[in-house]
């Protein structure tokens, strides 16, 4: 039984980690090598994509998607996918893609470039090679080096935020549970979960 | 327009629940205090007049108009990510 519930307990906050970060935001110090579109087929990994640009066709199974091709700081490739978040989930109501594109494109810097221009990139989502599935990039703007650090503020408050919610509607549930076991004059929560 | 719908209808019915939600909360913990305020003041009267004319005196109050901002906030955050998002 204390089995069931560890594990239970891990598969749970397990979930609940991996959820937030994938869903939240995170800064990658980038510099832009190229940009290119590609047709999608999206099959076991459609959850990792979005879905057509707000206001086209959403019923196509295939389409054409932005990307945006980057060296990190440690000269290791990262690969962006740029899609419209739209109005669905993750709630980032991205609609801006092709003006997004159109400046990751001006933003390019191979290594051979004299002085490297670096980009910092808002996205959310993961890269992973056996599944092909590519962060999205939600914003970029130009930091002077690779060094350049980034307070993620968003998700500071937002993570103190929700664990306060957490925190509250625990404690009211367990005071609810107490004063029940109490009020009907029992051992208290004797034999409860 | 299907996306926008959805998420419309969908938030709609979510923030409902949760106006709702805590509206009953906070009606129910008014009405606690109401039946402890009335044991302390020395019983005056009537039990559920008291009760009754507190509620009254909360469903005006601007406390419970506060509870409108479970729909203003999430529309004000979601028109200023927006903005951020896409225009800034």
């Amino acid at each position: 039984m204390v089995y069931l519930k560890w594990g239970w307990r891990i598969v749970f906050w397990t979930a609940v980690v991996a959820f937030l970060h994938y869903t939240l935001p995170q800064h990658d110090i980038v510099r832009i090598t190229d940009t290119y579109e590609k047709r999608v087929n999206p099959g076991e990994n459609a959850l990792f994509w979005s879905n057509a640009n707000t206001g086209e066709n959403v019923s196509a199974t295939e389409r054409d998607v932005f990307f945006i091709q980057t060296f990190r700081a440690n000269d290791r490739p990262m690969i962006y996918r740029n899609e419209d978040t739209g109005w669905g989930w993750p709630p980032y109501f991205k609609f801006n893609t092709s003006n997004l594109q159109a400046r990751a494109s001006d933003m390019m810097s191979k290594r051979n470039a004299e002085t490297a221009q670096w980009v910092a990139v808002r996205h959310y989502g993961w890269r992973n090679e056996f599944l092909s599935i590519y962060p999205n990039a939600v914003a970029l703007w130009e930091v002077e080096g690779p060094e350049a650090r980034i307070i993620p503020w968003f998700n500071i408050v937002l993570l103190v935020a929700l664990a306060a919610l957490y925190w509250a509607v625990r404690v009211r549930w367990n005071r609810f549970w107490a004063n029940r076991g109490a009020s009907e004059g029992g051992e208290w929560s004797e034999g409860k979960l | 327009m299907v996306a926008l719908m959805r998420l419309l209808i969908f938030g709609l019915i979510l923030l409902t629940g949760v106006y709702l939600g805590l509206l009953w909360y906070f009606r129910a913990k008014r009405r606690g205090r109401m039946a402890q305020d009335w044991q302390e003041a020395g019983r005056p009267g009537d039990r559920d007049a008291y009760i009754a004319e507190g509620m009254a005196q909360y469903d005006r109050s601007l406390r419970r108009k506060l509870l409108w901002l479970v729909y203003i906030l999430p529309v004000t955050a979601i028109t200023l990510l927006i903005w951020l998002t896409n225009f800034n």
